[in-house]
């Protein structure tokens, strides 16, 4: 009776143990593009008015010009204060290719934000936001449309220098400028082109656009607070040194989704409205999740890529993020080339190479190239990767919890 | 006797140490099932697909298609129903002629005795994705096999019912018919299903749309991606019928859509600070609930919160019934210049609303919306898409009603 009753009770335990672990392999990072948030990353900022920075192949050629028009907006009732810093990967000698012989700078400049209740507010990257009180507001009578200044001023946001690729990251802080849990920043980034531009890929049209929503990292336990407001910032995981608390903010994804074409696949649409050889090139930028801005150290990651192709077949390659990266995806490896695949669609997933690297976050932007000789228009589209936490990472024993991701930011002022 | 005792407290000791880590994954999974367009989920809604491939063209937007592109994350094989909702409107005297009842004063592909009556219609079909398989298909032309015949250079389905050897790997049985009409306004709807098309909390889908423009000397694209409704956790969160319950204090079987969408936005004809070019947004907003059964479209008043780089506030309201596609400056007023979202009227560059579907004693539809927007460059500029930020849950249900 005891011997059955146990038994059965064993097979019950055994079950239910199941169904918590299928559960808890199930679970997912919070990492968001469309909440209210408390940490922003702008993944994917350039100002670079010749295209020095911006021509593919990189360094070879000279690309098309373009800014970023930054969108922050507080979501809440009350004021809310950020702590932004701008992380340059702009090369030592800007008119070449980052190299080894030409390396990243990888230098952070920080600025602080100041936004009153549900306020919006925007900048231009390369001249940034002076605080000048009366600037003109847009109106009617008299006709002003050139109202950029216009608005309650956040603060003094300081221009960069030409170009500029990186990334932008705002942190909220309270009003001393300690880390806080308030989720209450949203934000976008507008890459324009300021006029048109004659690439080797083709013609750039002034006012081409394209838009992503910023990456970001929701607090946790905002009732309370359960942030330390030390310098060091949680995202995700367990108590480890550094975060005696555990996560302060929702962890990076595992691993990142990306949908694209394969190098060299041509346009469906445009091919099919206009005819002539179109093609698409896929760019992605990635920045890991750990960043060091205290000791100005870069986080490093290699990102291994399994591609899956429409037949269903899986191919794979690997690159090493430093801080920060903006590559074709063909320059990563013949893997992503339309003669490999053999299938125009393909999903990439990204995971960081090992439990000790640092989790990736990014953004991916599409270039539609038109290829007609008397059109010839290269148009961009830009769009948020997915996030998946549930995916099983081969590296890591199922009972081990998430490793976590640290932002390290300078002393408070 | 001793050795079952022994179980017994091992199978104890097994339940003292789930509850920490099951109330957090509990309590975790709840608040983690979100509508998000950032991670995979069990129902796909694309807010915004356009077609207009005459040439010229028939409409004032172009030549322009969709590309729909959806892919499998899970290393299982997923089956999904998919709905086009036709949104056009015909013309109350001519019912063939396809016309745009959003425009102003009055669409004149319409005689003058007549009214551009709005339409809401769906067709669908059903597609089967093999593991990690993406999938493609032109909302202008659909999609089959791709030994049956596919047009070259229209993507297709290329595993045929032989697959590859060792498993159900096939797209056999799928076939995706072209958006009934051309030119077409409308969305575009997926669920996971089971082989028998039994609606499945499957979070394994994930989508983008491309909207591309290819005219004469030009061509444009912007890209969104697809609003992911997650299924809940729990082997009967889905009950299999043809109601599908997003969110709710009870029967809920997916997550609650947002009770508010927030929209930056640059006000209509402020000037762009890069390039110079005066900037304009398009809201495209979708209900929640529909009724694809009985084919009667929800009415829902959307009330609109309009903040200024000033922090000073403007409000106005628009019914949204099964689609809504508007200017910013067109929701509020026939007169753009008088309009809220004007940047003559704001004073400023940029401004932040949030959008609420307004709630009412309905106990089946909770009355909320979800949506993109489009924001465009004039003179030549080009346009981008890009997802609404969401905030917030309600405690009524919507409910999608399948046929």
């Amino acid at each position: 009776m005891n011997g059955r009753a146990s038994g059965r009770i064993g097979r019950w335990g055994v079950a239910i143990s199941a169904i918590v672990l299928c559960t808890v392999s199930l679970a997912r990072a919070n990492v968001t593009s469309e909440r209210g948030s408390s940490i922003l990353v702008f993944p994917k900022v350039i100002s670079d008015a010749d295209g020095l920075q911006t021509g593919y192949p990189a360094g070879a050629n000279r690309g098309f010009p373009v800014d970023t028009i930054i969108q922050i907006s507080n979501t809440s009732n009350s004021m809310v204060f950020a702590h932004c810093f701008y992380v340059t990967s702009t090369p030592l000698d800007p008119t070449r290719a980052p190299s080894m012989f030409n390396p990243p700078q990888w230098q952070e400049v920080d600025f602080d934000l100041v936004l009153t209740k549900q306020q919006p507010t925007h900048w231009v990257v390369g001249p940034g936001r002076p605080n000048v009180p009366a600037e003109p507001q847009c109106s009617r009578i008299p006709f002003v449309d050139n109202c950029n200044g216009a608005g309650f001023d956040p603060g003094p946001i300081p221009p960069i220098s030409d170009p500029f690729v990186g990334q932008l990251i705002c942190v909220e802080v309270d009003s001393s400028g300690f880390p806080i849990n308030g989720n209450r920043l949203k934000g976008e980034a507008t890459l324009v082109t300021p006029h048109a531009a004659t690439t080797t890929e083709g013609i750039m049209p002034r006012g081409e656009v394209s838009k992503y929503n910023a990456i970001g990292f929701q607090g946790l336990n905002t009732d309370t607070n359960s942030n330390d407001s030390d310098l060091k910032l949680c995202i995700g995981g367990d108590v480890r040194d550094g975060c005696p608390g555990g996560a302060e903010y929702e962890g990076c994804p595992n691993s990142l989704l990306l949908s694209h074409f394969a190098a060299g696949s041509t346009d469906p649409i445009i091919d099919t409205l206009s005819g002539g050889s179109s093609s698409v090139e896929t760019e992605v930028t990635l920045v890991p999740c750990t960043q060091d801005f205290e000791n100005s150290i870069p986080g490093q990651v290699v990102v291994q890529f399994k591609v899956t192709n429409e037949f269903e077949e899986l191919l794979s390659a690997s690159t090493t993020v430093t801080c920060w990266s903006n590559f074709r995806l063909q320059d990563v490896g013949q893997v992503f080339q339309l003669r490999t695949l053999g299938s125009r669609f393909v999903q990439t997933r990204m995971t960081p190479g090992g439990p000790d690297q640092p989790r990736i976050i990014g953004v991916a932007e599409e270039f539609h190239i038109d290829g007609r000789p008397a059109v010839d228009v290269v148009t961009r589209a830009a769009f948020n990767l997915h996030g998946e936490d549930w995916a099983p990472d081969p590296l890591r024993p199922s009972d081990q919890p998430p490793v976590g991701d640290m932002i390290s930011i300078p002393e408070a002022p | 006797m001793n050795r079952g005792f022994r179980k017994i407290a091992l199978v104890v000791a097994l339940f003292a140490s789930i509850p920490a880590s099951t109330s957090r994954v509990s309590a975790d999974d709840v608040t983690d099932a979100h509508v998000a367009s950032d991670v995979p989920a069990a129902i796909l809604v694309f807010p915004k697909v356009v077609v207009d491939t005459a040439d010229p063209p028939a409409t004032a937007r172009g030549r322009v298609d969709t590309l729909i592109r959806i892919s499998n994350s899970s290393n299982q094989p997923v089956s999904m129903k998919c709905f086009w909702v036709n949104a056009n409107g015909h013309c109350s005297t001519s019912p063939s002629t396809i016309c745009d009842p959003n425009l102003v004063p009055k669409d004149v592909r319409c005689d003058a005795n007549a009214v551009c009556q709005p339409g809401w219609q769906e067709t669908d079909f059903l597609v089967n994705i093999t593991s990690r398989q993406p999938v493609a298909w032109l909302a202008s032309r659909g999609a089959a096999g791709c030994d049956q015949g596919s047009p070259p250079g229209v993507p297709c389905f290329p595993l045929d019912s032989n697959g590859i050897p060792g498993g159900p790997n096939t797209n056999a049985g799928s076939r995706v018919n072209a958006v009934p009409e051309d030119p077409f306004v409308g969305e575009l709807k997926c669920y996971a299903v089971d082989r028998n098309e039994v609606p499945k909390n499957l979070n394994v889908l994930r989508g983008e749309a491309d909207i591309i423009r290819s005219n004469t000397g030009m061509v444009d694209a912007e890209s969104y991606n697809a609003i992911g409704i997650p299924g809940l956790p729990g082997v009967n969160a889905n009950n299999g019928d043809n109601a599908l319950v997003l969110g709710g204090t009870s029967g809920a079987e997916y997550a609650g859509c947002p009770n508010i969408l927030i929209l930056d936005h640059f006000f209509e004809g402020a000037r762009d600070p890069v390039s110079q070019q005066t900037v304009s947004t398009k809201l495209t907003l979708v209900p929640c609930s529909e009724n694809f059964l009985t084919q009667s479209p929800v009415r829902t008043t959307a009330q609109f919160l309009v903040f200024n780089e000033f922090e000073q506030r403007f409000s106005t309201s628009k019914q949204v019934e099964c689609f809504k596609e508007s200017l910013l400056s067109l929701i509020d007023t026939r007169s753009p210049q008088s309009s809220i979202f004007s940047a003559s009227v704001s004073g400023t560059l940029t401004g932040q609303t949030r959008i609420r579907g307004v709630a009412d004693a309905d106990r089946d539809h909770g009355h909320t919306l979800l949506g993109i927007a489009e924001e465009c460059r004039s003179d030549g500029g080009g346009c981008a898409a890009f997802n609404l930020h969401f905030h917030g849950t309600r405690p009524q249900s919507d409910v999608i009603l399948l046929p």
